[in-house]
C-alpha cells in the first residue's frame, strides 16, 4: 500500500519539476539565448583564430567558413527553430542537466560547465543546512513539549513572546551580527569559507576544521528557527491532548509519562514533521543569502557569484537545481508522512 | 444576517482587546505609522529620500562617524560635527578692493579630536583670501589662495585634505625627532596633530589641547560682481547625528526614518494583495468544487513547487526590477500561502445548512460567497495578513542585499547592502549594521504580536467548528 | 442492599474565566451489585461530567470540591492521582466511552493498545496478554486479526466492540457506558445492547448505562435517575418511570412525553418549552421552575433535593 503512494508521489514530483522548469525555460528564454549567442559568436572567434593559423586560407573563405561555422553551431543549439521549440528544447537540456556553459565562473577544477560548477558545491549546502535542521527540530519540539506541558505557565509565555520577537529577524543578518561579534570583536570563530587556508590534512583535523567553521553559521541559522518550531510543536501537542482518545487512555490507567511521549507524541508527529518540514523548506531561501554573508561556498553563495558577475547561464543552472532540490524535499516530507501516519500507511477500511 | 457577521466582527476584536502583546503589537503600528507621518519633521536631513545617492548632499557630514549618544557611555568623549556660523563678520573697502573678515570660534572640550575641520564658502567673481587658524595656545596655521572665475562655486578647504604640509611644519618644533624622521605629511593624522598639545607626542599618540580655536577668514574681493556669498566652518565630528553616519557620509538615523515607509509599504501592499488573491482563490476552489478546484488545485500546486527566494533573485537578476515591480513579484508568489486553509474552511461551511438553505431561497453564488462565505473567513484573513507581512520586508531586504534592489529608493534593505557591500562587517562599522536590522526586527515583531494574537483567539474557535 | 457503588453529594465545578459553573451540584445515588443503572437527561446536564468524575478524572478546568465516592464500601475521594491510576481506574471502574470513533490512539494497533493497558495493570507477559485479549475480543464477536489493524481500518460497530473489550477485560466491577450507541446505527445499535445485557448476565457487571435515549433505556435499565441541569431529580425502578403509572416528576414525564411510541396512538408530541439552563448562572431554587408547567409559590425559593416518595423511588420536587 504505502508503495503504491511512495511511487505516486515520486512521479509526481518529476511531473512538477518538468512543468516547473518548462515555466522557467519560457521566462528566461530571452536572456539566455543572448547569453547563448554572444557565447557561440566567441567560440567561432576562437576557432577562426585556429583555423587561420593551421591553414592559410584566404580572408573571403574564412568569412564563408566563419558563417558556415556558425550556422551550424545556431542550428546544434536549436536556436533557428521557432519559439516554442526552443523552450522545449531549452527545458529537454535542463532535465538531463545539460546546462550549458558558464561565462566567468569556473569550477575548483577550473571547469566552466555550469552543471560540474554546480555540483560541486550541492553537498557543502546541503551538509550546512541539515545539520541546521537536524538540531533545530530536535531543539524546537523538545521545547514545545516542555511548553505544551506546562501550557499557559510563565516559560510558555516567556518563550512565545520571544517568538513572537524573533519573527521578522532575517537570519542573514543575525550571521553578520555574530560575525562582528565573534569573529572580529571577540576572534573565537572564523569569519567564512568551510575550511581554513591552508586546509588541514588527515580525516579527523580536516573534519574538526570543518565543524569549526560550520559553528558560527549552524549557530547563526538554528538560534532564531527553532523557537518557531517549539510554537508550533506546543501548539499541536496541545490540540492533539484535548483528543478523546487522550482522554480514554489516561481513564484506562496509562501513565501521564506513556500518554504524553507515546500516545500524544506519536499522534502528533506527522503535522509536526509537515509543519517543521514545511517551514525549513521555506526558509532555505533565507539560508542562501545566508551563505554569502559566510562566504560558504555552496549553491547559496553561488547565487550571489553569479548575480555579481553577471553569469547568466550559471544563474539558469543553479536555479534548476535549487527547484530541483526543493521540489525533492517537498517529496521527502510527504513520504515521511506517509509513514508516520498509518491512515496513509496502511489505508483505508477493512 | 449583516448583524450577525458585525456582531461576529466586534466579538473577535473585545477577545482581541484581552491578548496583551496583541494590544502592544497595535501600539507599535501606531508608531511606525506615525513615523511615516511625520517623517518631515524627524529627519534632520529633508531631502534624504531623493537625494540619498547624490553625494554632494552629504558633504558637510563626516564619514562613518559614531551616533551620538556614544558620547553619554565614552570615557573619551569624541568631537560631535557642527556647522559653525561666523562670530563676527567685518566688511571694509580699500581702494578698489572689498575686504570681508569672518571669524569662527570654535570650542573643543572633547577628548577625541574631530575628523576633519573644513571652511567651506561660497563666492562669486574673482577674490583672494587667508585663513588663519589659532589654536588656544597661541600657535596658528596660516593658508593663502586666490581663485578667479565668474560663475558662483563653493570651495572647500579642509585640514585633513589640504593643510597637511602646514600641520607638520607646525608641528615640527615641537615633535620627536625620530617620529619626523619616520613620518612625511601624508601619514600623519593632520587633524588630531591639529588639536592636539604641542610636545613631543604631537604627532604620534597625541593628547588634546582643549580650549577655544579661532578661524579667521579673510577675503579681497576684486571686481565689481564678485561676492562671498557665505562661509562656514564645518567640524567632521567623531559623532554626528542619531545613528551616525556612514562610509559615504549619508545620517543613518534619515535613511532609516525614511526606511520606514517603504518598509510599510511593501509589508501592507504585499500581504493585503496576495492574502487577499490568496482568500478569494481558495474560497472559489473549495466552493464550486468539481473540475474547477481541481483545476485550481493543479496551479496551486505547481506554484507551491516553486521556491520563492532563488526564483526573485533570478527574476531580479535578469528583469532588474523597481520596487513596484518587486512587490508584484512578490505577490504572485505570496498568495499560495492561504490558500489550502481557506479552501478547507470554505468545504466545511459550505456543509451547513444555511448555505442550502440560501441556495434554495434562489441567492446567486456570488451573494453567497460575498456575504456568507468571505465575512466568516476575514479574521483568518487578517491574521494571515499580519503574518505575512514580516515575511515580505525580509525578502525586500533579502533581494537588496544581494545588490538586486531598487536603487532609487531608500528601503533598510538598501542600507544593509551598503553596509555590507562597504565591508562594515569587516570593519565594526557596528551603528551601519544594527540599526538597520533591528528596525526589520521590530516591524517583524508588531506584525508577529498582531498576528499571533489573532492566531490564539482564532484558533479555539476553529477546533469547535 | 449490596451497594457496589454509593455516591454522597458529588460536586464537581468548572472555574472558567467567566466564572464558576457547577457541572454537578450535589448528586446522591447509589448502584446495586449486578443491576443496571440507566442515566438520561437532555445535552449538558451533566451526564458525562458524572462520568469523569466517578474516575476522578475531571476535564479541565473542572475540579472536585466535595462528596463521597464509595466504590465496594472504600471512599476513593481522599486517595492520590497516582493510586487512583494504579488500583482504581480500569480495575474497579471501567468506561465505555461515547463516539468510539474517536477514542483509540490511530497511530497504535488494537494490539498495542489493549496489551499496553492489560500490563499497565498486570504482571502478565506476551503469551498471557494475547490468552486475556482473545478471550475478550471473542466475547464481544471479533476475530484475532482485528489485533493487527489500526483503529481507522475498522468499522464504527467494530470499534465500539474493541472498546467494550477493552472497559471489561480486567474484569472492573462497575463499567460507565457512555451514550455507546449513539453514533451507530439501529442494527449495530441493537446487537450491542443485546451483548451488553448477555456479558452483564455472563460476568456478573453492574452498569451505570448514560444515554440521552429513553427508548434504550427503558429497554437495559433496572433502575433509572434522571438528571438536570447538574442535579439528579427522579431515581426510580424501570417499572416506576416508564409503567402505566407514570413518573412523578413534571420533568420525567415532560419527557416521555417528547418521544413518539410504536404501540400507542400519539395525537400530539409534548415538547418543553424554554432551553436547558445556563449553568453559569442557574435558576434560583429548583432548577427547572422556568420550565415547569405546574410551578408552585415555593419552587424558586427553595433548593430541592431527591427525598424518597416510595420504596425505591426518590424524586426531588416540592409537589411530590
Amino acid at each position: 500500500m504505502y508503495w503504491r503512494y511512495a511511487v505516486r508521489r515520486i512521479l509526481y514530483a518529476v511531473v512538477m519539476y518538468a512543468i516547473v522548469i518548462f515555466i522557467f525555460s519560457a521566462l528566461f528564454n530571452a536572456v539566455a539565448e543572448t547569453t547563448q549567442i554572444a557565447q557561440i559568436t566567441e567560440q567561432v572567434n576562437a576557432e577562426v583564430r585556429g583555423v587561420q593559423q593551421a591553414s592559410q586560407m584566404q580572408p573571403e573563405d574564412i568569412q564563408q567558413w566563419r558563417e558556415d561555422r556558425r550556422a551550424q553551431l545556431i542550428q546544434q543549439y536549436h536556436l533557428d527553430e521557432p519559439i516554442v521549440s526552443r523552450i522545449f528544447w531549452r527545458t529537454l537540456n535542463t532535465l538531463t542537466f545539460n546546462l550549458g556553459q558558464s561565462t566567468q565562473i569556473r569550477s575548483s577544477a577550473g571547469e566552466n560547465d555550469v552543471w560540474l560548477v554546480i555540483k560541486e558545491r550541492i553537498p557543502r549546502t546541503l551538509i550546512l543546512f541539515m545539520t541546521a535542521v537536524i538540531i533545530d527540530v530536535l531543539i524546537g519540539v523538545w521545547l514545545g513539549l516542555r511548553k505544551a506541558r506546562k501550557a499557559g505557565g510563565l516559560m510558555d509565555r516567556t518563550t512565545s513572546i520571544v517568538t513572537m520577537v524573533v519573527y521578522g529577524l532575517p537570519s542573514w543578518w543575525l550571521g553578520m551580527l555574530m560575525i562582528m561579534i565573534f569573529a572580529f570583536t571577540f576572534p573565537i570563530f572564523p569569519s567564512g569559507s568551510m575550511h581554513s587556508t591552508p586546509a588541514p590534512t588527515g580525516g579527523f583535523a580536516n573534519f574538526v576544521d570543518l565543524l569549526y567553521h560550520m559553528a558560527l553559521p549552524v549557530i547563526a541559522l538554528v538560534l532564531l528557527r527553532f523557537w518557531g518550531r517549539a510554537y508550533i510543536t506546543r501548539n499541536i501537542v496541545l490540540g492533539t491532548l484535548q483528543e478523546d482518545f487522550i482522554m480514554s487512555a489516561r481513564a484506562r490507567g496509562i501513565t501521564e509519562r506513556r500518554v504524553l511521549y507515546g500516545h500524544t507524541l506519536r499522534s502528533s508527529a506527522p503535522p509536526i514533521v509537515t509543519m517543521s518540514l514545511l517551514a525549513l523548506l521555506a526558509s532555505f531561501g533565507g539560508a542562501l543569502i545566508f551563505e554569502g554573508i559566510f562566504s560558504w561556498p555552496g549553491m547559496g553563495n553561488l547565487y550571489w557569484v553569479a548575480v555579481q558577475q553577471n553569469d547568466v547561464p550559471v544563474l539558469m543552472g543553479n536555479l534548476a537545481l535549487t527547484t530541483g532540490l526543493y521540489i525533492a524535499g517537498l517529496a521527502l516530507l510527504d513520504l515521511i508522512y506517509g509513514l508516520l501516519d498509518p491512515r496513509v500507511k496502511v489505508g483505508g477500511k477493512a | 444576517m449583516k448583524r450577525k457577521e458585525t456582531s461576529q466582527l466586534r466579538a473577535f476584536w473585545n477577545e482581541f482587546r484581552r491578548v496583551r502583546f496583541g494590544i502592544v503589537g497595535l501600539v507599535l503600528f501606531a508608531v511606525f505609522v506615525l513615523i511615516v507621518a511625520f517623517e518631515p519633521l524627524l529627519m534632520p536631513y529633508r531631502d534624504a529620500n531623493e537625494r540619498w545617492r547624490d553625494m554632494t548632499y552629504w558633504l558637510d557630514s563626516p564619514r562613518n562617524a559614531l551616533p551620538v549618544w556614544v558620547n553619554w557611555f565614552s570615557a573619551k568623549d569624541y568631537a560631535v560635527a557642527e556647522k559653525l556660523e561666523a562670530t563676527s563678520v567685518t566688511e571694509s573697502q580699500v581702494g578698489t578692493l572689498r575686504m570681508m573678515t569672518m571669524e569662527f570660534d570654535y570650542d573643543f572640550d572633547y577628548e577625541r579630536p574631530p575628523t576633519d575641520f573644513q571652511l567651506v564658502m561660497t563666492l562669486t567673481g574673482n577674490a583672494s583670501l587667508q585663513m588663519e587658524v589659532i589654536r588656544p595656545d597661541g600657535e596658528s596655521l596660516n593658508y593663502q589662495r586666490s581663485t578667479s572665475s565668474s560663475g558662483t562655486r563653493e570651495l572647500r578647504i579642509s585640514i585633513a585634505q589640504n593643510l597637511q604640509d602646514k600641520v607638520f611644519r607646525l608641528a615640527s618644533p615641537f615633535a620627536d625627532p625620530d617620529v619626523i624622521a619616520s613620518e612625511n605629511p601624508e601619514t600623519i593624522d593632520a587633524v588630531a596633530t591639529m588639536f592636539a598639545v604641542a610636545g613631543p607626542s604631537m604627532l604620534r599618540n597625541t593628547s588634546p589641547l582643549q580650549g577655544t580655536y579661532t578661524c579667521r577668514l579673510t577675503v579681497a574681493l576684486t571686481g565689481e560682481d564678485s561676492q562671498l556669498d557665505s562661509a562656514h566652518v564645518i567640524i567632521a565630528g567623531g559623532v554626528a547625528g542619531w545613528m551616525g553616519t556612514d562610509a559615504s557620509k549619508r545620517d543613518i538615523w534619515s535613511g532609516l526614518i525614511a526606511g520606514t515607509k517603504w518598509a510599510l509599504l511593501i509589508g501592507l501592499l504585499t500581504s493585503f494583495v496576495s492574502v487577499a488573491v490568496g482568500v478569494v482563490y481558495g474560497v472559489v476552489a473549495g466552493y464550486f468544487g468539481g473540475w474547477i478546484d481541481s483545476a485550481m488545485n493543479r496551479v496551486f500546486e505547481i506554484f507551491l513547487s516553486m521556491p520563492l527566494l532563488p526564483i526573485l533573485i533570478v527574476m531580479s537578476a535578469v528583469f532588474k526590477p523597481s520596487i513596484w515591480t518587486m512587490i508584484i513579484m512578490m505577490c504572485l508568489f505570496f498568495w499560495v500561502g492561504p490558500v489550502k486553509t481557506v479552501r478547507s474552511m470554505a468545504l466545511q461551511i459550505k456543509e451547513n445548512t444555511y448555505i442550502e438553505a440560501a441556495k434554495a431561497l434562489g441567492a446567486s453564488h456570488r451573494r453567497i460567497v460575498f456575504k456568507h462565505l468571505l465575512p466568516q473567513l476575514v479574521p483568518y484573513a487578517f491574521a494571515t495578513m499580519a503574518l505575512s507581512v514580516p515575511s515580505a520586508i525580509v525578502y525586500e531586504a533579502s533581494i537588496s542585499l544581494i545588490g538586486l534592489g531598487d536603487a532609487t529608493v531608500v528601503t533598510w534593505g538598501q542600507i544593509l547592502q551598503d553596509a555590507y557591500a562597504s565591508g562594515a562587517v569587516l570593519q565594526g562599522t557596528w551603528w551601519w549594521v544594527v540599526p538597520p536590522g533591528i528596525a526589520i526586527a521590530l516591524m517583524g515583531m508588531t506584525f508577529a504580536f498582531i498576528g499571533f494574537a489573532m492566531d490564539t483567539i482564532l484558533n479555539p474557535k476553529l477546533r469547535t467548528r | 442492599m449490596d451497594n457496589i457503588l454509593e455516591v454522597k453529594d458529588l460536586e464537581l465545578h468548572y472555574f472558567t474565566q467567566k466564572g464558576v459553573v457547577k457541572a454537578v451540584d450535589r448528586l446522591s445515588f447509589h448502584l446495586k451489585k449486578g443491576e443496571t443503572l440507566g442515566v438520561v437527561g437532555e445535552s449538558g446536564c451533566g451526564k458525562t461530567t458524572m462520568a469523569t468524575a466517578l474516575l476522578k478524572m475531571p476535564t479541565p478546568p473542572g475540579r472536585i470540591v466535595g462528596g463521597q465516592i464509595l466504590l465496594d464500601g472504600d471512599d476513593i475521594m481522599p486517595l492520590s492521582e497516582n493510586e487512583i491510576r494504579r488500583r482504581v481506574r480500569w480495575e474497579r471502574i471501567s468506561m465505555v466511552f461515547q463516539g468510539a470513533m474517536n477514542c483509540l490512539t490511530p497511530v497504535y494497533t488494537i494490539e498495542k493498545q489493549m496489551r499496553e493497558t492489560l500490563q499497565q495493570h498486570r504482571q502478565m507477559d506476551k503469551a498471557e496478554t494475547a490468552e486475556r485479549m482473545l478471550k475478550y475480543l471473542n466475547l464481544v464477536g471479533l476475530s484475532e486479526d482485528v489485533l493487527k489493524r489500526y483503529p481507522h481500518e475498522l468499522s464504527g460497530g467494530m470499534k465500539q466492540r474493541v472498546v467494550i473489550a477493552t472497559g471489561l477485560f480486567l474484569e472492573p466491577k462497575v463499567v460507565i457506558c457512555d451514550e455507546p450507541t449513539t453514533a451507530l446505527d439501529v442494527v449495530v445499535q441493537a446487537e450491542i445492547i443485546n451483548l451488553l445485557k448477555s456479558l452483564k448476565e455472563e460476568l456478573g457487571l453492574s452498569f451505570i448505562f448514560i444515554t440521552h435515549d429513553l427508548s434504550i433505556e427503558a429497554e437495559v435499565s433496572d433502575r433509572i435517575m434522571v438528571m438536570y441541569a447538574g442535579r439528579a431529580v427522579e431515581i426510580g425502578t424501570n417499572e416506576q418511570i416508564y409503567g402505566p403509572q407514570g413518573s412523578a416528576h413534571p420533568y420525567t414525564q415532560r419527557l416521555l412525553g417528547a418521544t413518539p411510541r410504536l404501540h400507542e396512538e400519539v395525537e400530539e408530541l409534548s415538547f418543553i418549552p424554554g432551553t436547558p439552563p445556563d449553568l453559569l448562572d442557574p435558576p434560583s431554587g429548583c432548577r427547572f421552575h422556568p420550565r415547569c408547567p405546574v410551578v408552585m409559590e415555593r419552587c424558586p425559593h427553595d433548593d430541592v433535593w431527591v427525598r424518597e416518595i416510595e420504596p425505591e423511588h426518590m424524586v426531588a420536587c416540592w409537589r411530590c
